[in-house]
């Protein structure tokens, strides 16, 4: 019965979570190995979660229409659920990268660091 | 989308494990790669991977709807809990079932009558034009007034006159003539209704004026019946009276009028007539934006208007004209009677309510340790009342499901039974149907119970006090305090609306009782009635309408067990024509008329074969007819108001002068006073009459009834009446030259009718009233049998102390009675008030009648008694070495 609110630092966190989700599988479709894997990299190991955290975003990503999963053979000839990006997700990155460059730009401005 | 998810979440979930396995298997691989050993990768992978079982439940929540769960693990404990107690859920599901059955029914007629807009499109627009005056306001029509407010355009869009087709035309030609009703319209009659039309056209306004010519149009219904549905008929010709008259058009289904018709036919008023006569109806269709005052207002305008036109006296300056609705004047006065069976009805639900509520407060005593249990085990209080009202909803809804079964049957059964003489109907009822508005207020009312009666009994279970109950060594804890005290308020409202209901259904009774013994003023045994219609051609002369009466009787009276027969133009009970009157030599002052009364045209036999005592004077014969000198007979009401203390044998009446030139007739020497007369219902007192001989009408007056009213045939049998109806009608058709008759009733059924409104009322508030004393005295027993049972021991240890068994009886019976009598003030209390409700309704009985107020708390303080009686004896019976042993 019990509902914890999630904070709203975590909000944040997911919807950042999402996007770089989103951004790993622009490059093609990746199975969730993958996908942890090329996150912990490219984020410079900032995002220190457990890797298991991915799924239920996945999930939710796939539930919303942004992304599509089939199950495959990987490069390690094991069986995996590959996911990749649907239209919709490609067009909600686009959306989403640009609000998030706007963001950061402003921010940036408040700041006082010069425009790039 | 959320559903979706919710259903597969299953599949989902087996789908997710598999995918973290091969996560896993992946990591693995990385970490031998690296050079780790077999048993080291797996268990670094799994640390870096976290706990699946949490990634697991967490997706697995994502995908639930928790409160479809709840509800569904509620509902599941509940059926179980229900199936272990089944006299319980039996009892409680049953006793709403009665109680919404009751308030679905009189619902659905409600639906029907007062609620579903006429089937016309546009319905709101639509009004009745009306004559108002001090008093009230009547529907009546003449021509003059009709042309006033066809004037009024500024605010109508249409007028239109119409009658309700009382006459009944002979629709002949072919093997069977049959009486149908034709409506008599102006030609904008159905553009103002917007009846659809099927096949060919409405009347022109050249064929709706006098010499217009033979037109009609057929209803649907008559179309399909009579005509097999053949669209050439536009165009053909049909025999109505013996007459050939041009088919225009077929209106198209599903177009129904109040009261139904099968054809219409052209009024062709001479709009430039003076005659003031009332013998129609007015509606109109205001226009787009006019509201009601805004056409109220306007024909006030016109009344001065027509005051200003026409000569003094015919609109009084106190009269006006106005207009209601249409649904307003087709429902009436039904509507208050409906409302207060709502009421009624109402009151029902809420003792099964009280009643349901009782026994889940004796339930939920009987379960304190299950529920403290369930507390201590970590249910929140919210939990406890959701998983007790899911319970009574689940009661209330199937017993809605049961009640809403029992309702539709019932309104069918109470319909057939007991026609209530409702308008809007239908044929026995066939227009209350079961539709989304009933199953929408069964539904609300199903939910709304289940909500009242359990959420007392729910709050009052949900704050256990855990410790003392789970403690409390026995399973008979005791009645609580505070839920003994709600169980008898329960009970006493129970007693105090049964009281209401009781007394309500007394004072009907009383009235019919009353209605009943009316004397109506002569025999109606062994009498049977029947109408012909008289429009032919060869009836719009007296002498016509003298000789059909003439020939009939004499062949009536020869068929064996006919005693005497008559004809008139209407039949007692039934209301009738009025006409004002002078007085000729009495100074009538500033009056226009002397006075007035009732005006029927009966045949020379017609007091004999009602045997209405002559009190002075003579009554008719056969020689007042066209050629002797003018009579008149008058009842005793006319002569009491008129002479109260000379001889009106002496006088002549001269009958509606000037009314218009229909009505002109020469004064009339009164021969005879007769004996009261109920003409207008049981209710109201008989009215001034005057009664003249058929054959002695004026031949313009007698055209105009011919045209407007059938002509009633009576006949007095020496058997039962229903036994010659195969002779009479067969003399009948033979003497008028093949003229069906219609409308065969014996006396003694239309007095039944039109009682029939009292009679419904009486029988459903005794129905009611009697089922809420049935279920006060159930729920009176219920508390205090289930008092006595947890009272076992302390009986028990009274009586090893020495009590008697009277003692114990006494405190029993006291106990209960202080309840009961407690309930019996209040609903004296709340009688006096409530009647006022139904004082419209009553006849020769006060509201605050004393029989009704002494007897039924009698009636309903012996009932509980008796409800009271059974566990007191039962306590008496207490066996103390038992009840102390039971600890």
């Amino acid at each position: 019965m019990a509902s914890r609110k999630t904070p709203a630092a975590g909000d944040m966190l997911q919807g950042t979570l999402d996007m770089l989700i989103l951004r790993t599988l622009v490059m093609g479709p990746a199975h969730g190995h993958t996908i942890a894997q090329v996150i912990e990299h490219t984020s410079e190991n900032a995002l220190e979660v457990e890797q298991g955290s991915l799924y239920p975003a996945l999930h939710r990503l796939e539930d919303r229409g942004l992304l599509s999963s089939a199950w495959g053979v990987s490069e390690n000839n094991r069986k995996a659920k590959f996911y990749s990006l649907t239209a919709r997700g490609r067009k909600h990155l686009i959306a989403e990268t640009s609000r998030w460059r706007q963001m950061t730009r402003a921010i940036g401005l408040i700041l006082g660091e010069p425009a790039e | 989308m959320n559903l979706h998810r919710f259903t597969e979440r299953e599949k989902k979930d087996a789908d997710l494990a598999e995918e973290i396995e091969s996560h896993l298997a992946h990591e693995q691989d990385t970490n031998a790669d690296r050079g780790l050993e077999p048993e080291e990768a797996r268990r670094q992978a799994r640390l870096k991977f976290g706990n699946p079982l949490t990634v697991r439940e967490g997706v697995w929540r994502y995908r639930s709807l928790p409160w479809v769960d709840d509800i569904w693990r509620d509902f599941r404990f509940v059926l179980r809990s229900l199936a272990k107690t089944p006299g319980f859920a039996a009892i409680a599901i049953l006793v709403i079932a009665v109680g919404i059955g009751a308030n679905t029914a009189v619902f659905s007629v409600i639906n029907a009558v007062l609620l579903k807009p006429l089937s016309y499109p546009d319905p709101q627009s639509l009004v009745q034009l009306r004559n108002l005056n001090p008093h009230g306001s009547n529907p009546g029509s003449s021509v003059p007034k009709f042309n006033i407010w066809h004037q009024q355009s500024s605010v109508f869009q249409y007028v239109a006159g119409y009658d309700q087709g009382g006459a009944g035309l002979n629709l002949t030609g072919g093997n069977d003539p049959e009486q149908v009703q034709g409506i008599h319209v102006t030609a904008d009659y159905f553009r103002l209704f917007g009846a659809p039309i099927l096949a060919g056209r409405t009347f022109t306004a050249a064929e709706d004026s006098p010499n217009g010519g033979h037109v009609v149009v057929l209803s649907y219904g008559l179309w399909k019946r009579r005509f097999g549905g053949n669209s050439k008929i536009v165009g053909s010709t049909i025999q109505l009276e013996g007459q050939p008259y041009l088919v225009v058009g077929v209106i198209g289904r599903g177009f129904v009028t109040e009261p139904a018709g099968d054809l219409w036919l052209p009024y062709q008023f001479d709009l430039t007539t003076q005659d003031q006569a009332h013998y129609f109806f007015t509606a109109a269709r205001l226009k787009p934006g006019v509201t009601l005052p805004m056409a109220n207002a306007q024909l006030k305008l016109a009344a001065d208007q027509f005051r200003r036109v026409y000569p003094a006296g015919i609109l009084g300056p106190q009269d006006s004209f106005g207009v209601v609705s249409l649904q307003e004047a087709i429902v009436g006065d039904t509507r208050t009677s409906l409302l207060v069976l709502l009421g009624a009805v109402g009151l029902v639900l809420l003792i099964a309510c009280a009643n349901v509520a009782n026994l889940l407060l004796i339930r939920a005593t009987a379960r304190k340790r299950e529920l403290a249990t369930r507390a201590a085990l970590g249910a929140g209080r919210g939990h406890i009342i959701r998983q007790l009202l899911t319970e009574s909803l689940v009661i209330s809804l199937s017993g809605g499901l049961l009640g809403l079964i029992l309702g539709v049957v019932g309104v069918r059964v109470l319909l057939a039974v007991g026609p209530a003489g409702i308008p809007r109907i239908g044929e026995d009822g066939s227009a209350v149907t079961l539709d989304s508005n009933v199953l929408l207020f069964t539904f609300g009312v199903s939910v709304i119970t289940g909500i009242l009666f359990g959420l007392l009994p729910a709050i009052g279970a949900s704050h256990p006090n855990i410790t003392t109950t789970l403690n409390e060594s026995s399973n008979r804890s005791g009645v609580g305090f505070r839920s003994g005290k709600l169980r008898s308020l329960l009970v006493i409202s129970e007693m105090a609306l049964a009281l209401v209901l009781v007394i309500g259904a007394a004072l009907l009774i009383r009235t019919f009782l009353k209605l009943q013994a009316v004397d109506p003023g002569f025999e109606t045994r062994n009498v049977l009635t029947m109408t012909m219609a008289i429009s032919a051609p060869r009836f719009q002369q007296t002498l016509g309408v003298a000789q059909v009466i003439h020939d009939g009787t004499e062949r009536l009276n020869a068929i064996p067990g006919v005693v005497t027969s008559a004809a008139s133009c209407c039949l007692p009970l039934q209301g009738g024509f009025g006409l004002p009157f002078d007085i000729v030599g009495r100074p009538k002052g500033s009056d226009r008329w002397t006075g007035g009364g009732g005006y029927d045209s009966v045949s020379w036999s017609y007091f004999d074969t009602f045997k209405i005592p002559i009190r002075r004077g003579r009554s008719f014969t056969e020689h007042d007819d066209g050629s002797a000198p003018g009579v008149v007979i008058i009842n005793e009401a006319l002569a009491k108001q008129y002479w109260p203390k000379g001889d009106p044998l002496k006088d002549r009446l001269l009958i509606a002068a000037g009314v218009g030139p229909a009505f002109a007739d020469p004064p009339r020497q009164i021969i005879g006073v007769v004996g009261d007369v109920h003409n207008g219902s049981l209710e109201e007192n008989p009215f001034p009459m005057m009664y003249v001989p058929v054959a002695q009408m004026p031949d313009k007056m007698t055209a105009l009834n011919s045209r407007i009213a059938p002509l009633w045939w009576i006949i007095r049998t020496q058997v039962e009446p229903h036994t010659l109806i195969k002779p009479i009608s067969a003399a009948l058709r033979d003497v008028s030259g093949g003229l069906p008759v219609a409308h065969v009733r014996s006396m003694d059924e239309i007095v039944i009718l039109t009682t029939s409104r009292q009679r419904f009322n009486m029988l459903l508030l005794t129905i009611f009233g009697a089922s809420a004393l049935l279920m006060a005295a159930i729920g009176i027993y219920g508390v205090m049998a289930y008092s006595v049972q947890q009272r076992t021991q302390e009986i028990g240890v009274r009586m090893a102390l020495g009590a008697q068994v009277g003692n114990i009886r006494n405190m029993v019976v006291r106990q209960g009675m202080t309840l009961a009598l407690i309930g019996v003030v209040l609903g004296v209390g709340g009688a006096f008030w409530l009647t006022h409700f139904i004082a419209g309704f009553l006849f020769g009985v006060k509201a605050w009648d004393p029989m009704a107020f002494i007897a039924t708390p009698l009636l309903l303080s012996m009932v509980a008694l008796l409800a009271v009686w059974i566990p007191a004896r039962r306590a008496t019976r207490v066996d103390p070495m038992t009840a102390l042993r039971f600890e």
